[in-house]
Order: structure tokens, then C-alpha cells, then sequence
């Protein structure tokens, strides 16, 4: 495989590390969660889930959930806030259970959607919550 | 922080103009180099595709104003760390730009039936094809 067109940019940034962790994509006001460093075949749920298949072995091993901001303004950040994590009055983290819920009720329940979004909601990490400062779109 | 990155593509509103930038946003490109190495090497998967589209899709998101879907076939991609394989015939890559043509999302989708080089089911995901490729 030829040089990567990114490679002189990324020279500096140190080793790269696969981290299994939700993080917000401010340019897609989305949020990305994958359990895997494998390529991934998309599976869209709905307008606001999409779960992710491995390309190796098309097991599901993460997703994404769209309309972040959208949800935000119907649910507001207090709604999604994980409590333990609130200081001095002011969301530190939200609930990424929390968001996918407001997700899911968004539209009718059917037996795919159910069982995409509970695979989401099982994901099998222990980081299930995402700062609400990383939550400011592009 | 990494820099932006612009590569040459067609012009969604202007297709038979002169080409514009999509970028790659460093803040995307430098999340994916540090904790997500295989999505960081199939960005190459995604130039290729911005270079040489098959098909544009327009009104991709439900709450967000605008944005477009470049499919197309590279020919091969990163399956997993140091996995080089053939893209595989019953998919099509799909990268999704917002309106500011900042790239924010590439993935492999399952391919429609009839159309291959189109995501599946995609006339119900997206507004409306504005552009396909004659090659």
C-alpha cells in the first residue's frame, strides 16, 4: 500500500491506539461508537441509527447515532444528563442509553428497530457516557 | 491539531462545472489516527471515491439541512489492522459530506439489487439522486 496522503500531517501525533469508546463527530453531529478496529458495513436502522457490521465477519460491533443537536433541543441537555456527573448544576456528561432511548422514541416500534437498539444499548463497554462539552456542533 | 485536507471533487450543484475541494476536517482525520487506525487507513478509500464518484446523493440527513453521499468502488480497502483485501462486489463505499462539503462519515454500505454502485433501499434514506456517473 502507497503512503498515506494524511501520513506527513499525522507525523508527531504519536502512536496510534484503538480506544473503544463513544465520541461525538462534530462535523457530522453524530456520535460513533465502535468496540472493534475492523471496517465496518453499515446497517441503517433509521434516520437516527445505524449499526455497524464487521467487515470480517459481519458481527455487529458498534453504531451511530444521528441528529444529535435535534435531540438535544427536544430532550434539552438535563434530560440526557447522567446525574451522578452533575456539578455545581451544570451537565458534565450525558447518557449515550439515554439518547438512544429519545431515539427510539422517535418512531414506531418494530421487532428490527427493537432489536438494533438493544444491541446498542448492550454494547459491551463500560464507557456508556460522553462529556456534554464535546456535544457543540461544527 | 492536524489541518484541513482538500481533495478535488465534482460539484454536486454544478456537475458538469469545475470541480471543487471536499475536506477532510483534521479534526475527524486526527480522531481517526489516533484511536480508530483501520477507518484512518480506509480514508484512502474515501479520496478515491471523492476523485471518482459513481453516483451523488443529495438530502441525507433527516435533521440536518443538506449534506450529500458520494458512492463509489475502491479497489481494495483495510478490512482489519495490516488486512489489505478487494473491495467486495456486494458493497459500495459511501462517503458522507455535510453542507460545507466536509467529510464526516465513510463506510462500506450494502449495495442495492439493481443498482450495485447505490447504497440499498436508498430511495427511501436519502432525497434524491443528483448525479451518476456515465463511465
Amino acid at each position: 500500500m502507497e503512503k498515506h496522503f494524511l501520513a506527513d500531517m499525522m507525523a508527531g501525533e504519536g502512536k496510534p491506539e484503538f480506544r473503544a469508546e463513544p465520541w461525538y463527530n462534530p462535523c457530522g453531529d453524530c456520535i460513533v461508537y465502535k468496540i472493534a478496529d475492523e471496517a465496518v458495513v453499515a446497517d441503517r436502522i433509521d434516520e437516527l441509527l445505524t449499526v455497524y457490521h464487521s467487515a470480517v465477519d459481519d458481527r455487529p460491533i458498534g453504531f451511530q447515532i444521528k441528529g444529535v443537536k435535534a435531540i438535544i433541543r427536544k430532550l434539552g441537555l438535563e434530560g440526557l444528563a447522567v446525574a451522578s456527573h452533575q456539578e455545581a448544576g451544570a451537565v458534565k456528561r450525558i447518557s449515550i442509553a439515554a439518547l438512544l432511548l429519545a431515539a427510539y422514541e422517535e418512531r414506531e416500534p418494530t421487532l428490527a428497530r427493537r432489536r438494533a437498539y438493544a444491541f446498542a444499548m448492550e454494547c459491551p463497554e463500560k464507557k456508556h457516557t460522553i462529556p456534554a462539552d464535546d456535544l457543540q456542533p461544527a | 491539531m492536524a489541518a484541513d485536507f482538500a481533495c478535488k471533487t465534482i460539484d454536486p450543484n454544478n456537475p458538469t462545472g469545475p470541480k471543487i475541494d471536499a475536506i477532510f476536517p483534521g479534526v475527524y482525520t486526527l480522531r481517526l489516527y489516533k484511536y480508530s487506525p483501520v477507518d484512518y487507513e480506509n480514508l484512502r478509500a474515501a479520496k478515491h471515491v471523492l476523485e471518482n464518484p459513481k453516483r451523488i446523493f443529495f438530502g441525507v440527513r433527516v435533521f440536518n439541512q443538506g449534506g450529500w453521499c458520494y458512492t463509489g468502488r475502491p479497489p481494495e480497502w483495510y478490512i482489519k489492522e495490516r488486512a489489505v483485501v478487494p473491495f467486495p462486489k456486494e458493497r459500495v463505499f459511501a462517503v458522507y459530506l455535510n453542507p460545507n462539503m466536509q467529510v464526516y462519515e465513510c463506510r462500506a454500505e450494502y449495495a442495492d439489487a439493481v443498482d450495485p454502485l447505490c447504497p440499498v433501499n436508498w430511495p427511501n434514506r436519502y432525497r434524491g439522486l443528483t448525479w451518476k456517473s456515465t463511465s
